[in-house]
């Protein structure tokens, strides 16, 4: 299938590129090549989403996300590492869960979010790395199991094997060290905001430490549980695209005074768990 | 001539607001060639010349690949699967595009060049130049890449003596709206 999948785009990229650019020596003075070279571009990028698509949601039909979910994220990120994405979420049905899809990076499904009970699926917000010029799509799911798209392109690149830190050790530091900020004014039974941020280095495999110029081991954080009572805020599936020392924002509704409770699993299988008092003490 | 100044203008007005490295760059920080390999951050502003070889830019390549018999090597990173990621976690990383005719050597610009790499790098580039020292070599990668520049100074350091680095990387060479072809890893050497 992989090889299939290959064998395509590069059909498209090769007829692509010689219906646009038969005389090469030209190609850069001309405005046609440009062009050509943009459709070529488009078209990759339209063929990369649809074996994403196939491969993350198989068969199922996915929906105009107009209405339902957004995707915002500065179009010329100045960090690749730190790239910021807020997702809007808005809908009749309640949204069950979220996907971020950074099409271009090689693990390119970021994050899967499901929410709880206790969930206000309105907002995510939280940082990637991105690797080359990218759309990223936005997929909410509703309760009745339809899918819903928005996409955003990204010009940025380099994220994968941007350096953490100066060295591994001092990234390592305080590994699974967590704060949470509750945003605006607790109330119970009102939604409110909830800034979480994670130490945790979230390496790749791909950064190089700067000075034993060795490739560091991964490190990620796979999972991250978030829940208020003992009742679930959300779950996040992630990988390699998620920032180092990730922030996370997210909405949830408080019935009262109480506890959030955070566990953080990692690719080496360490669980991290934090618990704060809502609001704080 | 003023045609190819605004196409490179426009593409250089793209890459100033996109990397913030070269925003350094054009305030005036120059790059000097290291005395050896680079060993810094792969990304970043680079130096200008190297040592032994030609620098080679987008309509020139375009030229001489026209013209003549000419390696072309690309030395990009190669994306590694991490260990341990999640049983049904989706890799798959995009086709790699190269130069028409291009071979895809990842790791032959690391500035400590790993023994079996630094073999490969040395059997294919014979094998490509017909062991004929004066073939012509083109090294690259992306644009603001030292991996290019690491290699091109690796090969004149085998012995090549026509070796040409251009600098405008994967990014110059479509940019300026050149045809690419996929290409894999070159990881043993192909058998004959």
């Amino acid at each position: 299938m992989g090889v299939t999948r290959t064998l395509l785009l590069a059909l498209v990229m090769s007829t692509v590129a010689a219906l646009g650019h038969a005389p090469v020596a030209n190609a850069d003075d001309s405005e046609a090549a440009m062009k050509a070279h943009a459709a070529q571009d488009e078209a990759e990028r339209a063929a990369r989403w649809k074996d994403l698509r196939h491969e993350i949601f198989g068969a199922r039909s996915l929906g105009d996300g107009a209405g339902v979910i957004q995707i915002a994220a500065p179009e010329h990120a100045l960090d690749a590492a730190l790239v910021p994405v807020t997702l809007t979420m808005k809908a009749a049905q309640p949204i069950k869960g979220v996907y971020l899809v950074i099409d271009n990076n090689p693990a390119p499904l970021a994050s899967h979010f499901t929410f709880g009970p206790r969930a206000d699926p309105r907002i995510l917000k939280l940082r990637v790395r991105v690797n080359m010029y990218t759309y990223m799509h936005a997929v909410a799911e509703t309760a009745d199991g339809k899918l819903f798209v928005a996409q955003q392109f990204i010009k940025t690149s380099g994220g994968c094997s941007a350096p953490v830190g100066s060295d591994d050790a001092a990234a390592m530091k305080d590994m699974g060290l967590m704060k949470l900020h509750i945003l605006g004014n607790f109330a119970a039974g009102k939604p409110v905001q909830a800034q979480l941020m994670i130490r945790h280095p979230n390496f790749n495999g791909m950064q190089m430490d700067q000075i034993t110029r060795t490739f560091t081991p991964p490190r990620f954080i796979r999972s991250i549980d978030a829940s208020y009572d003992g009742e679930a805020v959300f779950h996040l599936d992630s990988d390699i695209s998620l920032s180092t020392d990730p922030v996370i924002t997210f909405g949830f509704v408080p019935d009262k005074k109480g506890t959030m409770q955070l566990v953080v699993r990692d690719s080496k299988d360490v669980s991290f768990n934090h618990s704060f008092d809502v609001p704080a003490a | 001539m003023a045609r190819f100044l605004r196409g490179r203008l426009r593409h250089g007005g793209v890459v100033l607001a996109l990397w913030w490295p070269l925003l350094a760059a054009a305030a005036g920080a120059h790059v000097a060639e290291p005395a050896g390999y680079w060993m810094g951050p792969t990304r970043g502003p680079v130096a200008t010349t190297v040592k032994g070889g030609k620098v080679i830019h987008t309509r020139e390549l375009a030229a001489l690949l026209k013209a003549d018999d000419v390696m072309v090597v690309d030395v990009s990173d190669a994306p590694k699967r991490p260990d341990h990621m999640a049983a049904g976690a989706v890799w798959l990383p995009v086709p790699h595009p190269v130069i028409p005719g291009g071979v895809w050597i990842p790791g032959a610009g690391l500035g400590a060049i790993p023994p079996a790499i630094d073999k490969l790098f040395r059997e294919r580039l014979a094998m490509g130049t017909h062991k004929d020292p004066t073939h012509e070599l083109v090294i690259y990668c992306h644009e603001s890449c030292w991996l290019s520049w690491n290699a091109a100074k690796r090969a004149i350091s085998y012995g090549y003596k026509s070796v040409y680095w251009f600098p405008d990387g994967m990014e110059g060479w479509r940019g300026a709206g050149l045809p690419t072809v996929v290409a894999e890893p070159q990881v043993a050497l192909p058998k004959l």
